[in-house]
């Protein structure tokens, strides 16, 4: 494998987001979206979360769903941003990285690149290059996020700094596999959408099946490992122990790259 | 002269469907090689195989000592792939230096190469324009263009004038016989005359097998057949042509076509049968040395 065109691939990837002005209607979009959820949902939950009346109750509701540990942040905006994050982005990157090498495979484009460059270079620069427009716009919500907290409270900024780069870099890892799905399914489908329609049929046919067994029948409770995101119940309260679970998601990656390379080297283009 | 490609007993079916049969073949450093034949002749998946878009059932592809998809050949081969498109969403410099840059250039060789080449198909002025933005011709000059970054030594063209207007046809055939000789050229198409312009050697496919593999097109011997074309072409004009000193056979091709086959003699046959003509005042269309390619494919 040559880093250098893998490089370029990745980073021909951002100009497909930042420079093209359909990707700058998306940035823009995105930065709406979570505008609102900023301003609304978290702004206005962090006074609720700070309150002393309620603070009995929010410690005993967090307890229950195992949050403990967030409701205890000082840095609220934060905690409030992670658990919203933890669960959207994945699904998020879904939609997002949908189009990897698909939409060139129909119209032929590959082909004039699998004449520079090997098949694998060209996926997994495309997956990198996806990677790293994940990271920007998570980086941009965290530090938008993080402003918002200083303007509360000034003084948390050097503690939000660290969480805020601790949760950029959890959230990214989680979404990992979901690119990676991407890339595979980009393979056995003939459109980006197609692969879309497929990776919610596998998250609601195929998971929920799986689930069944593992409950069932204890033994192919190891199935679990196979779905993208099963660590994400593991992470969420920010246990201490929970650095760990993040193994799974980077296995599961490289699992399903794996997979596609495999597909890719033997298919026809 | 080497060998740049190599082909043995090359096989790929599609289901039931034997598209190549057993193919074998050399083709030597600096040939213009037209590949030729009927639609589903396989053709294409000739040209796919040795790009290595598909993998051969069985057989051997060698091109400059190495398999196709070698990194090897990164940059050494380049194609224009039938009904490859760029992505429509990226300007076409952008498209090309990128290519130029996976070939190994810096960002600024590779703009200036990218230039060097949009100059080749007359289309500079496009530059920064969107393949969307771009007729169909145009964009398939682009596509063109894109083969011939760098410095490759073996291009493939499949179809490459269909869908041009005669005037960029032409321009393309210009381009590709310029480039003669530095670059191994295989070129697929229907357009026999144009093949027969610009080629040497002819690969005749038919039904996935190699029906012929001619490498004198242009019979460098001197001698053998002449193809006449004749405005008004009758029975007398032929009688009169058949009793030329040398002429051994006469045949008529087509309505206004003869071709003549004979052996060498004192006096060369082309100036006794101009002097005929000249002497009964026959108004003659085009006079050709050898056979055309048409009548070699289809006629013998």
């Amino acid at each position: 494998m040559n880093f250098h065109r893998t490089w370029l691939f990745s980073q021909f990837e951002l100009t497909r987001l930042f420079a093209t002005k359909r990707g700058w209607l998306a940035v823009t979009a995105f930065s709406l979206v979570w505008f609102m959820v900023l301003r609304y949902p978290i702004y206005n939950a962090v006074p609720f979360l700070n309150s002393p009346e309620f603070e009995g109750f929010v410690s005993q509701l967090a307890g229950t769903i195992g949050l403990n540990s967030l409701v205890s942040w000082p840095e609220a905006e934060l905690a409030i941003f992670w658990v919203i994050a933890l669960f959207t982005f994945p699904m998020f990157a879904l939609f997002v990285t949908a189009d990897q090498t698909v939409e060139d495979r129909n119209r032929g484009t590959v082909r004039f690149l699998t004449l520079r460059s090997a098949r694998f270079e060209l996926l997994f620069g495309r997956f990198l290059g996806q990677v790293m427009i994940l990271a920007a716009l998570i980086g941009l919500v965290s530090i938008a996020t993080l402003v918002m907290m200083s303007m509360r409270e000034s003084s948390l900024v050097g503690s939000g700094i660290i969480k805020s780069v601790a949760i950029w870099a959890k959230l990214l890892v989680t979404c990992l596999p979901f690119i990676a799905l991407m890339s595979l399914l980009n393979l056995v489908t003939n459109s980006a959408r197609m692969s879309i329609v497929f990776a919610i049929l596998f998250f609601t046919i195929v998971a929920s099946i799986i689930t069944y067994i593992g409950d069932v029948y204890p033994m192919f409770a190891w199935l679990n490992y196979l779905i993208p995101g099963h660590h994400i119940g593991d992470i969420t309260g920010w246990q201490s122990s929970s650095n760990f679970a993040l193994l799974l998601p980077i296995f599961q990656a490289a699992a399903l790259l794996g997979a596609a390379q495999f597909i890719l080297r033997e298919r026809d283009l | 002269m080497s060998t740049v490609i190599e082909v043995s007993a090359l096989s790929k079916s599609f289901g039931a469907k034997q598209a190549l049969s057993g193919v074998n073949f050399k083709i030597e450093q600096g040939s213009t090689v037209a590949l030729v034949g009927p639609n589903g002749a396989g053709k294409t998946t000739l040209f796919s195989i040795i790009c290595g878009y598909l993998k051969p059932d069985m057989g051997q592809v060698d091109i400059l000592g190495h398999s196709p998809r070698s990194a090897a050949l990164f940059s050494k081969l380049s194609a224009l792939p039938q009904d490859a498109q760029l992505d429509p969403k990226f300007s076409v410099a952008k498209q090309l230096s990128f290519y130029a840059q996976l070939q190994g250039m810096d960002k600024k060789s590779a703009l200036a190469d990218t230039q060097r080449v949009l100059e080749l198909v007359d289309l500079s002025h496009v530059a920064q324009s969107k393949t969307s933005e771009l007729s169909h011709g145009m964009r398939k000059r682009v596509c063109i263009a894109q083969a011939l970054l760098g410095n490759p030594e073996i291009v493939l063209l499949d179809e490459a004038t269909a869908g041009l207007d005669p005037k960029n046809a032409k321009a393309i055939r210009n381009l590709i016989a310029s480039l003669k000789g530095h670059i191994t050229f295989i070129l697929s198409s229907h357009d026999l005359s144009e093949l027969e312009r610009l080629c040497d050697t002819v690969l005749y496919l038919e039904q996935g097998q190699l029906s012929s593999h001619q490498s004198d097109l242009h019979q460098t011997q001197q001698g053998s057949y002449i193809t006449l074309q004749m405005l008004n072409l009758n029975d007398q004009m032929q009688a009169q042509i058949a009793q030329l000193q040398g002429v051994t056979n006469v045949r008529q091709t087509q309505s206004d076509e003869l071709v003549i086959e004979y052996t060498k003699h004192a006096e060369p046959l082309d100036l006794s049968l101009l002097t005929l003509i000249h002497k009964n005042q026959w108004t003659y269309k085009q006079i050709v040395n050898g056979r055309t390619l048409e009548n070699q494919l289809f006629i013998d």
